[in-house]
């Protein structure tokens, strides 16, 4: 049984423009089913505006989802009553981007890093202190610093408090909404080596949301690629890499720059922009910017098929 | 040659202190060339880029020397600089949303330049206009005229920004992370677009960029700046092959590549050192996995590895004793010896 099982999730938004106009809705999250297996990690990659990061946050129930169903250890955790999902928030827990806004700049990493413990009674003061000085060990960092406040760290080492906080009450299910696009590449590289060794160490869950394909394959086993709301593929990670099926993977990965001069590749450059997920086209979501559609692209909408052993892709083209 | 700076120094007043943010920088850039400068955030790359085009905070104090096609442009008056800027070199910034005018259509910004530095008229300009925003790839160019930013995407919006900056056919284009703010399919058609135009013009190009990817895709020659100063210069397949600076080499060994999964990335511990508190030898020594004594007291002089390929570092200095320094460029940094 997988750790986390997400069956037909759907987020939508209500928007209203002015006084009088009428409601448009977004359908960020539009059907997305996808598993993690314990101790492995799922990447989750898309351009901006996919709902790649409104998937993690209905995932956790941040926002309340629409429809569809999320399965927790097998348990469904849509319609828990309040105490419920607090004990369930143990297990699941999540990591923001922006490291200089999600730590409270008024509070000592003391404080923060306690913060949970307190919230869900968890041991002594004596108990509570001696948890927290194991995770700044664990992430890096002195006991000396736990008094110091978030403006006093670098960028990485407040990352690496957002990992602590987050690790605190031994969750089995992290979330990372881009971790690592706030920092510098030689600090990133402290972080993501840091994510791994946690993994190994605690057996966690990741489930990786980034838009930078080659962190997502450095840390993945499993990779989705969402585009306006939907999964469009989705394979472990070296079939994903190295066979794309969709087009829109196959564009996307010959989109990004490799760090290598000596290498020059053919690009598939797409057309324009992702469209608005308020008016997203009809048919294929990708059929307006696909350089291999065809009249019925526009018609059909994909379903998300298996096309090759654990490999699914939503293209009728493949 | 196209630009030549030579030793330009910068300091600006904070706390009513001078501090120094740029030390002795210096690099040319030919016609057609792209030339390359890298770093970490704070290292002094933006900096650059803003003394050449000498906008700079009030107070800021500026010293050596650029020249552009021969004319040393430091001399210059601000009002001979407003000639050249946007004529002759113009920049490209990050974000195009907060560099464009959201109260002015983008006709009318594109336009500036012309009614600035040419005497067409205005029909001419019109019709200049049309054709920069064809040239950069625009849709239905014959609307999108009179529209203003907000009403565009961001890839479109930096298309507007590139279309600006070659209003006036400049020699020298300098951009500042042109494609950090975008999306990665929307980056391959920004940087597609700039190869291209390129091309066509022989223009020199300077790319501010921290991505070694977008490096290794549109330079000819890089330079790799850290804490003002400029470490390491080679031309861009040398500098992945056979990086020597330590500098250097962490940053491209903390890249993850394609094909190496879970496996342990190299990084650099710490951070920049900040302008009020700059170390008195090399400014690498504190982060630096071979630092020896001499580092921590004596700045390293350039040394010419070989031709086109110098670096500021004492591992290749006579006086330091140079060290057998044939070590390659794809181990970890913990694993390096010499």
């Amino acid at each position: 049984m997988p750790l986390l099982e997400v069956t037909n999730l759907k987020q939508h938004f209500t928007t209203k423009k002015g006084f009088l106009s009428e409601k448009t809705i977004i359908k960020a999250v539009d059907g997305v089913s996808i598993s993690i297996e314990e101790g492995k990690t799922l990447g989750i990659v898309g351009e901006s505006g996919c709902g790649k990061s409104s998937l993690g946050r209905s995932v956790l129930q941040l926002v309340e989802p629409t429809e569809g169903s999320v399965k927790f250890k097998g348990e469904e955790v849509i319609g828990m009553n309040a105490a419920q999902m607090k004990e369930l928030r143990k297990e699941m827990q999540i990591v923001f981007q922006d490291p200089y806004a999600s730590l409270n700049p008024r509070n000592t990493v003391r404080q923060i890093l306690e913060a949970p413990l307190i919230i869900h009674n968890v041991g002594s003061r004596a108990e509570r202190k001696e948890i927290v000085e194991s995770l700044m060990d664990k992430i890096g960092l002195r006991k000396e610093q736990l008094r110091n406040y978030p403006h006093e760290f670098s960028g990485g080492q407040r990352q690496r408090i957002g990992i602590a906080r987050a690790l605190t009450l031994n969750p089995k299910l992290i979330i990372a909404d881009e971790p690592v696009s706030a920092l510098d590449v030689s600090v990133q590289s402290q972080v993501l080596n840091l994510m791994l060794d946690l993994q190994q160490e605690m057996d966690l869950s990741y489930m990786f949301i980034s838009h930078d394909l080659s962190v997502v394959q450095h840390i993945s086993d499993r990779v989705a690629v969402m585009y306006l709301g939907k999964v469009v593929e989705i394979a472990d990670v070296e079939q994903l890499y190295n066979h794309p099926m969709h087009p829109y993977t196959q564009a996307l990965l010959s989109a990004l720059p490799i760090p290598d001069p000596t290498k020059k590749r053919d690009r598939i450059i797409l057309q324009g922009d992702l469209p608005s997920p308020a008016n997203p086209p009809s048919g294929c979501p990708f059929h307006t910017r696909c350089p291999i559609a065809t009249k019925e692209c526009a018609e059909i909408v994909p379903n998300l098929e298996e096309k090759s052993t654990n490999h699914l892709a939503a293209c009728i083209h493949v | 040659m196209l630009l030549e700076v030579n030793d330009v120094s910068l300091s600006l007043r904070r706390d009513g202190k001078y501090s120094k943010i740029l030390d002795h920088v210096s690099f040319q850039v030919n016609k057609g060339e792209t030339v390359g400068i890298v770093g970490e955030s704070g290292c002094g790359k933006s900096m650059t880029a803003l003394s050449l085009m000498r906008l700079l905070p009030d107070k800021a104090k500026l010293e050596g020397s650029v020249e552009l096609q021969g004319e040393k442009i430091t001399n210059y008056s601000k009002r001979k600089l407003e000639k050249v800027r946007g004529n002759q070199m113009s920049m490209i910034f990050q974000n195009p949303l907060t560099s464009l005018n959201p109260l002015q259509t983008v006709g009318t910004q594109i336009e500036e330049s012309l009614i600035l530095h040419t005497n067409m008229s205005k029909k001419e300009r019109r019709v200049r206009v049309l054709k920069l925003l064809n040239d950069v790839g625009l849709p239905r160019v014959e609307e999108l005229i009179d529209e203003y930013p907000h009403q565009l995407s961001g890839g479109m919006r930096q298309r507007i920004m590139i279309a600006i900056a070659m209003a006036c056919e400049p020699q020298l284009l300098i951009c500042d992370e042109p494609t950090t703010a975008l999306d990665v399919t929307v980056q391959a058609q920004i940087l597609e677009l700039m190869n291209e135009i390129k091309e066509q013009t022989q223009m020199g190009i300077i790319m501010i960029t921290h991505d070694m990817g977008v490096v290794a895709e549109v330079c000819d020659r890089v330079i790799v700046m850290y804490a003002g100063k400029v470490v390491e210069e080679a031309p861009v397949v040398e500098l992945f092959q056979n990086p020597k600076h330590p500098y250097t080499r962490g940053l491209l060994n903390s890249i993850p590549k394609l094909g190496q999964r879970k496996q342990k990335l190299g990084s650099i511990p710490g951070t920049v050192p900040v302008p009020e508190n700059m170390p008195v030898g090399c400014r690498f020594a504190d982060r630096c996995s071979h630092v020896m004594d001499i580092c921590k007291s004596t700045v390293p002089q350039v040394t010419e590895i070989k031709e086109n390929h110098q670096t500021a570092c004492w591992l290749y200095d006579e006086e330091g004793g140079n060290k057998d320094a044939t070590t390659g460029s794809n181990q970890s940094q913990t694993t390096l010896h010499y």
